[in-house]
């Protein structure tokens, strides 16, 4: 892959980064930031594969997968606890 | 190679597109569009240019990994959001939008379409609280 292609890419998605947490500070309700605190990790995931595929270091997916995997959690947790009010009934 | 760029760029277009749904959409509801489904595609464009161009097998593999984490988990978090959206009574602020999920409150359907109707699971009981404006 071209390296301007890489550059590129890392630094828009660096800047979608920052703009998903306007988005998250912005959020007018619970629901929508729980959604914007979802969107931000996955695109913190997107960031990380593509770094490491400029590296070529697989540790960096290593990150990503746990990213993911903490997310999915995050938001089963965080939207439960908002609808419900307590997490283990 | 050519195909690998093409896929970044689009992907990233793709989430590009995703984030500015998030800001523009009015609602909770129509948000989820473009947080779960959007930024899905994206990433899924972005793992399938992980073969084409990384030399360990690793990262192919942990690509993998991803995708279908990805691809089992997303629908589920979506749902799991616009489920304690609709349960603690989020408005709908899109124009036009019907509340097709209020169930078994009226018999002559004049509760559909507001928010004021029983969500699923309620039952109507005389409580002292509980209809917002």
């Amino acid at each position: 892959m071209h390296a301007t292609v890489y550059a590129f890419a890392s630094a828009w998605l660096t800047v979608l980064l920052g703009v998903t947490v306007v988005a998250v500070i912005r959020a007018r309700s619970a629901p929508t930031r729980i959604l914007a605190l979802d969107m931000l990790v996955l695109v913190f995931i997107a960031l990380l594969v593509l770094l490491s595929l400029r590296q070529n270091a697989p540790y960096l997916m290593d990150a990503a997968l746990v990213l993911a995997l903490l997310s999915f959690v995050a938001t089963l947790a965080a939207a439960r606890y908002h609808a419900v009010g307590r997490l283990f009934s | 190679m050519w195909l690998a760029d093409a896929l970044v760029v689009v992907a990233v277009l793709v989430i590009t597109v995703s984030v500015y749904g998030l800001f523009r959409m009015p609602d909770v509801y129509t948000q989820l569009h473009a947080a779960s489904k959007g930024v899905f595609l994206g990433e899924i464009g972005i793992i399938c240019a992980a073969p084409l161009v990384a030399d360990e097998a690793a990262i192919t593999s942990r690509g993998v990994l991803i995708a279908v984490f990805l691809i089992l988990t997303t629908p589920v978090s979506a749902h799991v959001v616009a489920r304690a959206a609709r349960m603690s009574r989020e408005p709908m602020r899109t124009p036009g939008a019907i509340d097709e999920s209020v169930g078994t409150g009226s018999a002559d359907g004049a509760l559909d379409g507001r928010l004021e109707g029983l969500l699923p699971g309620e039952s109507r009981d005389p409580r002292g609280a509980g209809r917002e404006s």
